[in-house]
């Protein structure tokens, strides 16, 4: 390989940082860069809700160091935005109006929380738990908080419930069945949450929809469409991710409800690669584009998209966890077929 | 913003009038007019030529009546399109290009001049005398109308057939009401039937009438007839109870009539009658509505806001799927198969196919299907006298009958069909009168100053608001989208860059200083050693060069310039001029 290459990864979660240890294990001469719009180095995301409550301190978040990028010679550019990808000149265009170079690219970009439509009305009372820096806007104010609304659900939102139950703060959750992108809860299933969740001090409400929201931080009024009136000092939206893929669109590489690629995680673009949550797979087994969650899978497609941008010529497969536990309800991480009944 | 009047007008003793030295210029050269192509894209990119810039500069000054006109000369039906344009001017803005940020709400403007206007404004027609001619239209969808306003501007004696019971073709009976308000269309086309225009409607030609009679009578027939027969899915199961077509289904909404479609639609589609079909489903109750796409969202031939009201409106769009099989009972659908697809590259636009994946199928369970893809022009009726008709692109024509819009051109939309029907009516006008009597030039204008400050660059694009899912479920017809206020139209027109402006550096007073290259925010100023003429006459690429022996110029390339005026503040030789550049159409 040869030492002119310019490997270029945007994303700084587990499938980027993977991609980007096999890239420098391999090819010892290339530049190897990692590109993230945050300002903190590789963490462990699934701990975020934790880090909020308090019981997971900054340092426990972080998996590298800035350092170790040091001593791997990666180049790691924080809090920097791709804005554009030019494929046909192998060039990123960042928001500070700098343009870099590639030679291949990995996107790894994540995804962020669901906005649902109906919902960008109240977009300015909304909180979300995507990155870090979300997170460190709101909280201390979380720790004041006494009245706490989720709307929606998804497994971070779950997880949070639990954590804010256990802080003794009074929470109140309207789940949305389809809050779970990409599945959908059956009422069998939605009838199992509440159930479980009847053990605890919230206070659950279905088949219902938010019909206006007033006030300010610190004193909301929710009213639904059941006619449901409810004061919250912070209102959370978990309505499930979406990709981070808006930079793409219109480069000419083909997305749908993510990056479209191949079994090899090849995009529809040559010298591109994507893999992650921001990738919607081709699985050759069920003939259908899935997307994968999970860290375990993140990192599994880290390791193939490099390895396949390299000459290799791996075929994806579904790693680690196949179940997420839903207040007792299974939920498969991914469509994949081969996914065995547990 | 920077006037280099300002220093004149500083002397309190003198009196100047701006208008008594206006310097105005006809052009026909190929060069102005490959100018005004390649530096206004929207203009460029609309079918029917708006003066999209010198409108939206007319409601930033709050002559919404002005703006008003400027549109209705090109496009007829500014409050219908300003709210159903396919607005291909806005995918072209330069607001849009890469690094500039988003386009301009082009059409959203273009609304708000037909709503802002006063009540006592008034309607501008130069009116030629009368000729004597008599021309039937066939058809009073957007062509047959633009067709017969403009035959009767030049003084022809129009008289209209419409199949129909009520004018307006597909904006009548294809659109919904909770996009297009009926009282707005009909003013609308009452503002055109009122130049004397007759109209007769409910006879179809073909079977009503036959087109042989029509010839003998009028001097002229123009066939507008649009497309109306839909296509088919092709599949096992269309002809099942509860499976529509998306013409036929519209219609029906529109007459006022409730078909059934239960609580689960699948509506198979993606285009913009898919997605009317989608949501005017929405609004008969249906709980569970999706739109089956074949590629992906980004290939759907809607706009952006399209999709984003869909989504509102819970409707999930499923891409990557083609219906294989529609599933019933003997009688009605009980649900629909379908075939996963993948993505393929291809040599020509849209450079992208969809391909079927073998042994992909899966069935999905639904309460009724709607076909919306597409539709043809009518194959068996008035096509078969017209057979021989010679094509010229988007019309055509043999003795005394002509045929435009949708009918010659296959579906494409209303800008389309009413840019080839205005250009359709010079033709007639022309074979009966037997010279040309209107052309299009360039018209040059000295403009003294830049019109906008730079920080009008940054301000974000104004939305349109609309109504909450409540108020839309309460009446189908209520208008979903509410319109610009004042305030919002004209921070929505500040964004405008002004595009029709055109910046040029004198090669004779320029000193080479470069400032200009300095202060410029783009790549908009550059040293070339030469500009060659492409073969219709019109100037090609700039050729530069950074080698100061070859230099033959400092030249603006307004194709990239955002207008912003720095240069023109900079230059320590005053030798950067501003020209008004608007294509507009002259009597010969």
């Amino acid at each position: 390989m040869s030492s002119q290459d310019h490997y270029v990864i945007i994303g700084n979660g587990p499938a980027g940082n993977h991609a980007a240890a096999v890239l420098r294990k391999k090819d010892k001469e290339a530049r190897v860069s990692i590109i993230s719009d945050e300002c903190i180095p590789y963490y462990y995301k699934p701990k975020l809700t934790g880090f909020i409550t308090g019981s997971v301190p900054r340092e426990d978040l972080l998996v590298l160091s800035l350092e170790s990028y040091a001593r791997e010679n990666i180049r790691v550019r924080l809090g920097q935005k791709v804005e554009r990808v030019d494929v046909d000149s192998k060039t990123l265009h960042f928001s500070h109006m700098e343009k870099i170079q590639y030679t291949k690219l990995v996107i790894a970009s994540g995804s962020d929380s669901r906005m649902l439509p109906s919902m960008e009305p109240y977009e300015w009372a909304l909180k979300f738990v995507t990155s870090y820096t979300d997170v460190m806007e709101y909280k201390d104010q979380i720790k004041n908080a006494q009245e706490i609304f989720i709307f929606g659900g998804d497994f971070v939102g779950f997880k949070f419930l639990r954590m804010l139950d256990a802080m003794g703060k009074k929470v109140s959750i309207l789940i949305y069945p389809h809050a779970f992108w990409p599945y959908n809860l059956s009422d069998e299933m939605l009838d199992q949450v509440v159930a479980n969740l009847s053990k605890t001090r919230v206070q659950v409400i279905v088949k219902d929809d938010i019909k206006d929201i007033k006030g300010s931080p610190g004193a909301y009024r929710i009213k639904t469409c059941n006619g449901i009136e409810k004061k919250a000092d912070l209102i959370f939206s978990f309505n499930g991710m979406t990709p981070n893929i808006d930079f793409i669109k219109g480069s000419g590489i083909d997305y749908d409800h993510g990056i479209l690629v191949d079994e090899y995680l090849k995009t529809t673009v040559d010298d591109v690669y994507a893999c992650g949550s921001c990738a919607q797979i081709y699985n050759p087994a069920i003939k259908a584009y899935t997307v994968t969650i999970g860290w375990p899978n993140a990192v599994n497609q880290g390791e193939v998209a490099a390895l396949n941008l390299l000459g290799d010529h791996k075929v994806i497969t579904s790693v680690g966890r196949k179940y997420f536990d839903l207040e007792g309800v299974k939920i498969k991480t991914t469509w994949w077929k081969n996914i065995e009944d547990e | 913003m920077y006037s280099k009047e300002e220093g004149f007008f500083k002397d309190k003793k003198k009196t100047y009038s701006v208008q008594s030295v206006k310097r105005i210029v006809y052009s026909t050269d190929a060069r102005d007019f490959g100018q005004a192509a390649r530096s206004v894209p929207c203009q460029e990119a609309c079918p029917a030529k708006t003066n999209i810039p010198g409108y939206i500069r007319c409601i930033h000054d709050k002559r919404y009546g002005r703006a008003y006109e400027l549109n209705r000369m090109a496009n007829i039906l500014p409050g219908v399109l300003g709210r159903i344009c396919s607005r291909p001017c806005e995918a072209a803005c330069r607001h849009g290009e890469p690094d500039n940020g988003t386009s301009v709400g082009i059409c959203h403007l273009k609304r708000a001049c037909a709503d802002l206007k006063p009540a006592s404004h008034k309607i501008i027609e130069g009116l030629y005398s009368p000729t004597d001619k008599k021309v039937a239209v066939i058809g009073s969808g957007p062509a047959g109308l633009a067709a017969a306003h403009d035959l009767s501007v030049f003084g022809h004696k129009v008289m209209i057939y419409e199949g129909q019971e009520k004018p307006g073709g597909m904006l009548m009976y294809g659109i919904p009401e909770f996009r297009l308000p009926r009282d707005l269309l009909m003013l609308e086309i009452n503002n055109i039937l009122r130049m004397g225009i007759q109209i007769t409607t409910g006879k179809k030609i073909g079977t009503d009438i036959a087109l042989k009679d029509l010839e003998k009578e009028y001097d002229a027939v123009v066939v507008a007839t649009g497309c109306v027969i839909p296509r088919k899915l092709g599949i096992e199961g269309e002809d099942l109870e509860n499976v529509h077509n998306g013409l036929e289904f519209m219609a029906a909404v529109n007459e006022g009539q409730a078909p059934y479609v239960g609580k689960k639609v699948a509506v198979i589609g993606a285009g913009f009658t898919a997605v009317d079909c989608a949501r005017s489903a929405v609004r008969l109750g249906a709980s569970d509505v999706s739109l089956n796409i074949r590629k992906t969202q980004e290939y759907m031939r809607i706009d952006e806001s399209e999709k984003h009201e869909a989504a509102f409106e819970g409707i999930l769009t499923n891409s990557l799927i083609q219906p294989s099989r529609i599933i019933g009972d003997g009688k009605k659908v009980t649900g629909i198969e379908f075939v996963r697809t993948r993505m393929e590259k291809t040599d020509t636009p849209p450079f992208r196919t969809s391909v079927l994946i073998k042994d992909s199928q899966f069935t999905v369970q639904v309460d009724s299907v709607i076909a919306a893809l597409g539709q043809g022009p009518d194959a068996d009726g008035i096509s078969r006298d017209l057979k021989k008709l010679k094509s010229l692109g988007d019309l055509a024509w043999k003795g005394k009958v002509f045929a435009t819009g949708d009918f010659v051109t296959g579906s494409t939309d209303v800008i389309t069909a009413i840019a080839g029907a205005r250009k359709c009516a010079r033709l007639v006008d022309e074979k009966l009168i037997g010279e040309k009597r209107r052309q299009t030039v360039v018209r040059l204008e000295d403009h003294k100053t830049t019109d906008r400050p730079r920080a009008y660059d940054f301000i974000s694009r104004r939305e349109m608001n609309t109504i909450d899912m409540e108020k839309r479920l309460e009446n189908p017809a209520n208008e979903v989208e509410t319109g610009f206020d004042e305030t919002r139209a004209f921070e929505e027109s500040k964004r405008c860059y002004l595009c029709n402006l055109k910046y040029e550096i004198d090669p004779l007073a320029c000193i080479y200083c470069s400032a200009c290259i300095d202060v410029a925010p783009k790549d908009c100023i550059k040293m070339i050693r030469n500009i060659p003429l492409n073969d219709d006459g019109s100037y090609g690429d700039y050729e530069e060069t950074s080698d100061w022996n070859d230099v033959v110029s400092i030249t603006i390339e307004n194709a990239a310039c955002i207008r912003c005026g720095q240069c023109l503040a900079v230059c320590p030789m005053d030798c950067i001029s501003v020209t008004k550049t608007e294509l507009i159409e002259i009597d010969i």
